[in-house]
């Protein structure tokens, strides 16, 4: 019993993860409707900085999300107006992927030039201490996770939905051709929005950096499943994006204990897949606006 | 006419002076860019030293030694330069190569040409034992590494735990690419030929996340040995969750990878990778009894590069290199059949060179005396405790 609930807790705990870094990703989708394949490697980016500033100046690694997050959202407008926005009146939508796409590998190849092949260590500043609650245990760094994860889904979405700002997003979000007529600065939004989206893996990259260990490849340990997250979630969904990470964190640590590790991926997506079949909007999707193709 | 008689003259004296007619090429090939640069780098310079070594001594008949120098990024291009090599630069032979994948694709070119090809880090299986004719491996494989951990456990570790290794629940884990799989292989083959039980072998992605299902599976089954193949960041993630979910198994036991890097200790804690061990190349922490001309290597390359050896890959690369150079000299040409003929009367003993293991090379063309050893990371630092007669330091054992 206690194991069980051991595996239960660690699933949670996985979901939490997986949900901080996925956010970003579905709200850059659900408005800019562009797939971001350099997501994984804006965290790495963050991580990296993170490690910077712990090690230089000696700082709690949360202490750097002042410094982080900002910069995150900087350079998440600046892909967007340097790079996808020339690329939004191309007759082919695919034509940003590719471009994202370039941008990871640009990037992870300067990371390798700078930071070298070896894995940068953040100091964990007690994060990884494990907190006995009852007869299962977790480690503190990712209970603050998957408590920053709640509160992010939760803040963005009372932004979204009160401010002015945010109800402009979700104008273009729904339909980015009326919300131009209604007045409302479209490529503004855009740039505004995949800010947002870069600066919340930024957070995710602040709280990440003390548990694990940062290279240049890191982002891709984490970016397939985020993709998976997303789209379980009903693309463009952030409520629907964290309880799909939730279901991911969930299967993958019961399908690793109770059927084996080495079997545990198949077991994710083919439930992923199942899910696909059944409803096809993902969890949380509604039946498809179908906003993306205007 | 003056200016006729000096120009002729100079152009003879030049002639004469440019080692070109008095050399022989041979390729360096690495990936020397890319995400693998590190170690393919590392690597190149143990050739380097090697030929130095040589050229000092006279070079290989009477003639310098010559590395032209290919990059193999990628395997794409690992077959690319292999061609350049052999067609452009026209080299009797390429040294190399680090990656497995790499030498396995660039292989095929020289092997099709008829050139020689000496590999001198790779380790995967399936490098040696394709039938090829010009292909020779002189360093250890997956299959040494397999077979070394099976016998440091039951001849030391267990001995010294005071147990029977028969008696001892081991559990196999490995990322599950072909390096993970085939050494796990290896071990779950020698452990049932000694009659070891092996109550878990489960493989996972190296760029997993979260093994804490796999640290309580091995937990549940009362896993008493773990034997971990794995790069660095599973290596990390695997020693930090077992601790902290209170899982101390009675012995943990690396595979090469991230078990053998100083940041990997650093990155887990001192504390918690203490008692930890590892097999692996020879590394710089070893006796030299069983070494001979270890501290030469590592005088040499702090004067050619500037910095300490950054791992063992240099020293391994050193030491075959050394014996093939040395065994050309004995040839009667560079033909390749002469070259082949010259290394296939390698016999190297054990105990001779400056990373412990002899070289003679079997019917597949890999070295059979090849051989890894067995590390324990102690107070912070990775030491060689077995075999005895390389280790500086006696093996610890878990209370």
């Amino acid at each position: 019993m206690t194991t069980f609930l051991q595996v239960l807790l660690n699933g949670l705990m996985l979901g939490g993860l997986f949900a901080i870094v996925a956010i970003g990703l579905t709200l850059i989708f659900g408005i800019v409707k562009v797939v971001n394949f350099a997501h994984g490697e804006f965290l790495m980016a963050g991580m990296f900085v993170t490690w910077l500033i712990t090690t230089r100046l000696g700082l709690h690694p949360y202490a750097s999300v002042i410094i982080v997050v900002p910069m995150m959202f900087l350079l998440g407008a600046l892909t967007q107006r340097v790079l996808i926005q020339p690329l939004m009146s191309a007759e082919d939508d695919h034509v940003q992927i590719f471009a994202t796409v370039g941008l990871s590998t640009a990037m992870i190849n300067l990371a390798l030039l700078i930071f070298g092949a070896d894995i940068a260590n953040t100091p964990n500043f007690g994060l990884r201490t494990p907190i006995e609650i009852g007869p299962v245990r977790v480690l503190s760094g990712q209970l603050y996770i998957f408590i920053a994860a709640i509160i992010l889904v939760a803040a963005l979405q009372l932004f979204l939905k009160n401010s002015q700002t945010g109800r402009a997003i979700r104008a273009v979000a729904q339909h980015r051709v009326a919300a131009e007529l209604m007045g409302v600065n479209v490529p503004r939004i855009y740039i505004l929005s995949f800010g947002l989206g870069a600066a919340c893996v930024g957070l995710a990259a602040v709280l990440i950096a003390p548990l694990y260990p940062t290279s240049s490849n890191i982002g891709t340990y984490f970016v397939l499943t985020a993709f998976v997250v997303v789209v379980l979630g009903g693309l463009g969904s952030i409520p629907g994006a964290f309880f799909g990470a939730l279901v991911i964190g969930l299967v993958d640590s019961l399908s690793g204990f109770y059927i084996g590790s080495d079997l545990r991926e198949a077991v994710v997506f083919g439930i992923f897949l199942l899910i696909l079949i059944l409803k096809p909007s993902g969890l949380f999707g509604k039946r498809m606006t179908l906003s993306h193709l205007s | 006419m003056k200016l006729t008689k000096f120009l002729t003259s100079a152009a003879v004296g030049l002639a004469l002076a440019s080692p070109s007619f008095a050399d022989v090429k041979f390729g360096s090939l690495y990936p020397i860019s890319g995400p693998l640069a590190l170690l393919g780098e590392e690597s190149a310079r143990g050739l380097e030293l090697a030929v130095d070594e040589i050229n000092a001594a006279g070079g290989i008949q009477g003639e310098q030694v010559v590395l032209e120098r290919g990059d193999a990024v990628d395997n794409n291009q690992a077959t690319g330069e292999a061609r350049r090599l052999i067609s452009l630069v026209g080299v009797k032979a390429i040294f190399g190569t680090y990656s497995s994948a790499r030498v396995i694709a660039a292989s095929q070119v020289s092997e099709l040409a008829g050139v020689p090809y000496f590999e001198l880090g790779a380790v995967a299986d399936e490098v040696t034992g394709r039938g090829l004719t010009y292909l020779f491996r002189t360093n250890p494989t997956a299959a040494n590494m397999g077979k070394d951990s099976i016998e440091m456990l039951a001849n030391a570790i267990a001995p010294g735990l005071g147990k029977d290794p028969k008696d001892l629940k081991i559990g196999i884990i490995y990322e599950d690419s072909s390096y993970g799989t085939s050494v796990a292989g290896h071990q779950d083959a020698h452990a049932k030929d000694a009659g070891l039980n092996v109550v878990l072998k489960s493989g996972y992605p190296a760029n997993t996340v979260d093994m804490s299902s796999l640290v309580l599976e091995l937990r549940e089954k009362g896993v008493d040995v773990v034997l971990q193949t794995s790069y660095q960041n599973d290596s990390v993630l695997f020693l930090q969750q077992a601790n902290e979910a209170g899982y101390k198994p009675l012995a943990i036991i690396g595979g090469g990878g991230g078990y053998s890097m100083q940041p990997t200790a650093d990155a887990v804690g001192h504390d918690v990778i203490e008692g930890v061990y590892d097999v692996d190349f020879t590394q710089f922490e070893v006796n030299q009894e069983a070494t001979p001309g270890l501290d030469k290597f590592v005088e040499a390359y702090k004067a050619k590069y500037g910095t300490e050896p950054r791992s063992g890959h240099s020293l391994n690369n050193y030491v075959g290199a050394k014996a093939v150079l040395e065994a050309l000299d004995k040839s009667e040409g560079f033909e390749p059949d002469q070259i082949v003929a010259a290394v296939k009367a390698i016999d190297v003993a054990e105990g001779t060179t400056a990373a412990g293991y002899g070289i003679k090379f079997d019917e597949t063309n890999q070295n059979e005396r090849a051989s890894m050893m067995g590390m324990q990371w102690q107070d912070g630092k990775l030491v060689t405790v077995y075999p005895e007669g390389a280790a500086v330091a006696e093996m610890r054992f878990a209370e």
